[in-house]
């Protein structure tokens, strides 16, 4: 018998809900993670004493303790984690905003009506039929891939409040370039729009605490700065895997989470890994500004999306950084925060991976400082000046991501292709989280949650 | 074990797996996922819950006789009778 009935790579938040899934029914789970604290895209670091975060503007699929059905309550009994012992933070509310034209929301979709009917009254009608239409929609039943762009354009008949309504949900959550598959967009718009945005009390060190302590409640083993160098197979099932150290470790079955291109790498899985490898990728600038010298939008705006220019086009860009469209999130913005002596501002927009990855080392850090710069400027158009102000800053590529995280060209919605089975070549061998095809915090670990229940319990 | 002894395991299974489980008013011959509220991944927790306590495999085609309470304590009935 093997060491470990499961050995998972990577100790994201699919990794550990799946992690704790199966040491909670009593498996032997063993999870590999190669940076030395687990999260992965959604993880932190500390810098000057600041605790930064990496991924986490705002989790989606917000839902009070109570409404059973919900995507996170259902998470939470699935890890048997309580619900109600669970403190989260509502967002204030968010605007998309296009050249001339906003559209506000929070988590009461009633907003976003209002507003609508307001900004577009041509078009609110067909906004309600689309919303009952989207509420008929199965996005978990099989299904081909369809297009959103024709499903919105047949419903609303309106290109400006279809691209208005897509920039945040593509930005939270779409790994495909130009469209997105219909039932991707369908969670995406359940996600955001009827359920919202929220943050968990504390940082994302303590909601990674609270996962990893339950993993090792239930008798899992997580271990730190433990990266996998290839999947041992042998036929048509793997052994286990070896570590960079050298070390095996044998497992009767394996649940890798590194993404498609980096699993086929691993396990020598022949095909074609830069089909598979996700084109959007993003840089985050991270500035801090001492609550008194704030911008005067501050104090009531959680999120902004903003896109200036004819048509939004969701696509990787030319140049290092397309500053044109991108997210600004004020995390100090939620209900029942206290206030901080310095808010925090992160701007994120798309990058091209293959130029970052490009450069020369020395010539690195001075564009990175010069995109930094360009995203500061384009959302102080937004949301005021605070440059002059900021008393730290840190800005991460898509380079940053890849190196952190294994996804391949720093795609952190990875792939375009999903698999939503999980399965692989290898009978024993399986995908979870971001290649899996559920997005964000809440989707990742019900990515991990799904496929321990379909192909490791029972 | 009895079918009273049975049926405070279960109750006792689903409390743990729902903090929120109400089991006011609950029918024991109705549905229990109606009731409760339970999707299939509430209900694959109780059948792993089964199997971790007492070793039981119950194969997927037989899941429907866990409806309700009463089809639970009848299929469960003869298999728990030694413990």
């Amino acid at each position: 018998m093997a060491a470990y009935q499961l050995l998972i790579i990577g100790g994201g938040l699919s990794g550990i809900a799946a992690g704790i899934r199966a040491a909670r029914f009593g498996l032997n789970t063993l999870i590999l993670e190669q940076h030395h604290r687990p999260g992965g895209l959604n993880s932190y670091y500390l810098r000057q004493g600041r605790l930064l975060e990496t991924g986490l503007h705002a989790m989606t699929n917000f839902a009070p303790p109570g409404v059973k059905q919900a995507p996170l309550n259902r998470l939470f009994r699935q890890l048997h984690l309580s619900r109600q012992r669970f403190a989260v933070h509502e967002q204030l509310g968010s605007e998309i905003r296009f050249a001339g034209r906003s559209l506000r929301f929070t988590n009461e979709i009633a907003l976003l009506e209002e507003e609508i009917a307001r900004e577009f009254p041509e078009a609110i009608d067909r906004f309600r039929r689309l919303r009952s239409a989207i509420a008929a929609c199965d996005p978990f039943a099989a299904a081909p891939w369809r297009s959103t762009r024709q499903f919105l354009d047949q419903h609303l008949r309106h290109p400006l409040l279809a691209d208005m309504l897509l920039l945040p949900l593509m930005i939270y959550g779409n790994a495909e370039e130009h469209d997105m598959d219909l039932g991707q967009f369908v969670i995406m718009f359940r996600a955001i729009f009827e359920e919202g945005f929220f943050r968990p009390g504390g940082t994302m060190r303590e909601f990674l605490d609270l996962l990893a302590r339950q993993f090792r409640e239930f008798g899992g083993e997580l271990r730190c700065r433990c990266p996998v160098a290839a999947i041992e197979t042998d036929g048509d099932r793997v052994v286990g895997a070896r570590l960079e150290s050298g070390e095996v470790v044998a497992a009767d079955t394996v649940l890798s989470t590194a993404g498609l291109p980096e699993t086929m790498r691993l396990a020598g899985w022949a095909g074609d890994r830069d089909r598979y490898a996700g084109r959007m990728s993003f840089m985050e600038t991270i500035s801090f500004v001492p609550r008194a010298a704030a911008p005067a939008l501050i104090p009531d705006q959680t999120i902004v999306f903003y896109h200036h220019g004819p048509r939004f086009d969701y696509r990787r860009p030319e140049d290092y950084l397309d500053t044109s469209w991108g997210v600004i999130c004020f995390p100090g913005n939620f209900s029942g925060l206290p206030p901080e002596d310095a808010v925090q501002i992160r701007v994120t927009n798309a990058a091209s991976y293959p130029l970052w990855r490009g450069l020369a080392a020395e010539d690195y850090g001075p564009v990175k400082e010069r995109w930094t710069q360009a995203a500061i400027a384009a959302s102080e158009e937004i949301v005021g000046n605070y440059r002059p102000s900021i008393v730290y800053q840190d800005s991460f590529t898509p380079v940053t991501i890849e190196r952190f995280t294994r996804k391949a060209q720093g795609a952190v919605y990875g792939s375009g292709i999903k698999l939503r089975d999980g399965v692989t070549p290898w009978t024993n061998l399986f995908i979870a989280g971001t290649d899996q095809g559920y997005l964000g915090i809440v989707g990742a670990m019900l990515s991990g949650v799904t496929i321990v229940n379909q192909h490791v319990l029972r | 074990m009895s079918r009273d002894e049975i049926k405070d395991v279960l109750l006792e299974i689903i409390a743990d797996i729902d903090e929120e489980a109400d089991f006011a008013g609950l029918d024991a011959d109705a549905p229990l996922r109606d009731q409760l509220e339970l999707d299939s991944m509430d209900f694959l927790d109780i059948v792993m819950e089964l199997r971790k306590r007492y070793k039981l495999q119950i194969p997927e085609e037989e899941y429907p006789q866990l409806a309700t309470l009463t089809s639970c304590i009848n299929y469960l009935e003869p298999k728990l009778q030694t413990v």
